[in-house]
C-alpha cells in the first residue's frame, strides 16, 4: 500500500481511539493512557522536520477538538516531535540514524528504542501534565501523573507495537 | 555559508516550532481564563454528533444504574404530593411541597431542563461534560447543573443544539455550600484530585463536626437553589496554623456514571443580579 495512505489512516485511527476511548479510561491516581506520540514517532525519518511539526499540531488539535482541551494535546505533541531528530540522533550508533528508514521496536532494536521513546514520551508527559495543572504548588501531583502515565502509556505503545506492526524477517 | 545556510536552517524549524508552540498555548490559556472558542470544543456542532455518536454507543452500559435513580427520585417526589399527608390538628397550618403554577402566593423561581451526558471526564484538573441540549433548548451561560444525587457544576459554553459543563471537579468552583447540621458555610473547592471527593474550606474549628453530616447547597448566587444535595462530610482534620476545619465531603454525584442531569433556570435571576447591583461600592476597595 501506499506509504502516505498508511499513515493517513494511521493518522484517524489514532486520533479517534485516544480521542473516543483513551481520554475515557480514568484509572484513577491520575493515570492517563496517551498513545498518538507513537504515530508520530512512526513517520518516517526522512520526512521533513517542518512537515513532521506541522502534521504533529494537526493530530494534537484533532484530539483536542473532541476532549475539549484547547492546544495542550497540540503543544506537547510540537515538542514531541521536535525533539524527535535531536533525541535520536543523541542515541544512535554512528551511522544508524542515516540508515533508519522507518523507526519502530524491530527496526531499531530493544535497547535503543526504550531511551529514544522513554526520553521522548517523558519530556511529552511533563509537558503536558505541567500546562494541564499549571499550578507549581501542585507539583507533587503533577510528577506522581507524569511518572504513573509514562508508564502506562510505555507499554501500551510498546503492546501496540507488538501486535501491530509486522515482524521483520531475520538477516 | 554552508554552516550559515544550516543553521538558518534550523532556525526555521525553530521558528515554525515557537510560532505553532504559541498558536496552541495561547488558545489553551485564553480558554482557561476567557472561554470564548465554542468552536475549538465538543460544544460545536461537528464534534458534538460524533460525541452524540459515540455516547449512543455507550450509554447503554449504564442504562439501569439511570433508572434505578430515576425510580429513586420519582418514589421521593411521589411522596411529596400534598394529597399524601392529612390533617391532623385544625390549628397547623399545611406547608405544601409541591407548589401549583397558578398558586397566587407563591411565584415559581427554578425550572429543570433535564439533560443527557453525552461526555464526561473526571481524572483531569479541570473537569468538563458536555449536554446533549443548547441555546435553543434555553440553554444560557453560568447555568447551574445537577443529577439526581448531587450538583454537578455550571454550563461554562454554549452552542446552538449542544453545551458544555464545567464540573464541580475543578480548579476553583467556588459554590457556597452549607452543612445543614449548624448552618455554618463555607466554599466548595476541589482540592483531593479524587472523582469522590472534594473540599468544604472556610468552616472554623471552634465546633466539632459530625461525619456524615448532609452538605447541601446555600442558593446565595441565584445559580442552585437553597438546598440541593452535595454530598455528605467524610473526613474532618485540622488545618495547621489556621483556626478552621478541612472538611471532605463525599459527592453525592458519581462522576463516573452520571447519565441524566437537571439544568437549572432561576426565572428571577435578573432581578438578584439588578438589586445586588445597587450595593454602594466599597471606597477602600478602589
Amino acid at each position: 500500500m501506499n506509504k502516505f495512505v498508511t499513515h493517513s489512516i494511521r493518522f484517524v485511527v489514532f486520533v479517534l481511539v485516544q480521542a473516543l476511548i483513551l481520554n475515557h479510561l480514568e484509572f484513577g491516581w491520575g493515570i492517563l493512557i496517551i498513545v498518538y506520540p507513537l504515530f508520530v514517532f512512526l513517520l518516517p525519518n526522512d520526512l521533513n522536520i517542518a512537515f513532521s511539526l506541522i502534521i504533529a499540531f494537526a493530530m494534537g488539535f484533532a484530539i483536542d477538538l473532541l476532549s475539549d482541551t484547547f492546544g495542550l494535546h497540540a503543544s506537547a505533541l510540537v515538542v514531541f516531535a521536535y525533539l524527535k531528530p535531536l533525541v535520536f540522533a543523541r542515541f544512535a550508533k554512528q551511522d544508524d540514524y542515516e540508515n533508519l528508514k522507518e523507526a519502530n521496536i524491530y527496526t531499531m532494536g530493544t535497547s535503543w528504542f526504550i531511551y529514544t521513546f522513554g526520553i521522548l514520551l517523558f519530556f511529552h508527559h511533563l509537558w503536558f501534565f505541567l500546562f494541564e495543572i499549571a499550578n507549581f504548588g501542585e507539583i507533587v501531583y503533577i510528577i506522581q501523573k507524569t511518572v504513573l502515565s509514562l508508564i502506562v502509556s510505555f507499554l501500551f505503545s510498546v503492546g501496540l507495537q507488538i501486535i501491530f506492526v509486522p515482524k521483520p524477517k531475520e538477516r | 555559508m554552508k554552516n550559515l545556510i544550516a543553521f538558518l536552517r534550523r532556525f526555521r524549524i525553530f521558528l515554525l516550532f515557537v510560532g505553532l508552540q504559541f498558536i496552541a498555548l495561547a488558545t489553551y490559556f485564553s480558554s482557561l481564563s476567557f472561554p470564548r472558542s465554542q468552536y475549538l470544543t465538543t460544544s460545536n456542532k461537528v464534534t458534538g454528533n460524533i460525541m452524540a455518536a459515540r455516547n449512543s454507543v455507550t450509554h447503554f452500559l449504564h442504562q439501569d444504574e439511570t433508572n434505578r435513580e430515576l425510580i429513586k427520585a420519582n418514589k421521593r417526589l411521589r411522596e411529596k404530593i400534598p394529597e399524601n399527608y392529612i390533617q391532623i390538628s385544625s390549628t397547623e397550618i399545611i406547608v405544601r411541597d409541591t407548589i401549583r403554577d397558578t398558586d397566587a402566593t407563591y411565584e415559581q423561581q427554578y425550572t429543570y431542563i433535564p439533560a443527557t451526558v453525552l461526555k464526561s471526564t473526571y481524572d483531569k484538573r479541570n473537569n468538563y461534560m458536555s449536554l446533549n441540549i443548547g441555546r435553543k433548548q434555553g440553554i444560557k451561560k453560568g447555568m447551574g447543573v445537577f443529577s439526581e444525587s448531587g450538583i454537578v457544576g455550571t454550563v461554562y459554553q454554549v452552542s446552538d443544539h449542544f453545551s458544555l459543563v464545567k464540573t464541580i471537579l475543578s480548579m476553583n468552583p467556588n459554590i457556597d455550600i452549607m452543612l445543614v447540621e449548624d448552618g455554618s458555610f463555607g466554599f466548595l473547592k476541589w482540592e483531593t484530585h479524587q472523582a469522590r471527593l472534594a473540599n468544604l474550606t472556610g468552616i472554623s474549628n471552634d465546633k466539632p463536626i459530625k461525619k456524615w453530616g448532609k452538605v447541601i447547597t446555600r442558593g446565595g448566587g441565584g445559580i442552585f437553589p437553597r438546598g440541593l444535595a452535595v454530598g455528605k462530610v467524610y473526613r474532618v482534620s485540622p488545618i495547621e496554623g489556621r483556626a478552621l476545619w478541612n472538611v471532605e465531603i463525599l459527592l453525592g454525584t458519581n462522576f463516573k456514571k452520571v447519565q441524566k442531569v437537571y439544568v437549572i433556570k432561576n426565572l428571577l435571576k435578573g432581578e438578584q443580579v439588578r438589586l445586588e447591583s445597587t450595593i454602594p461600592k466599597d471606597p477602600d476597595d478602589e
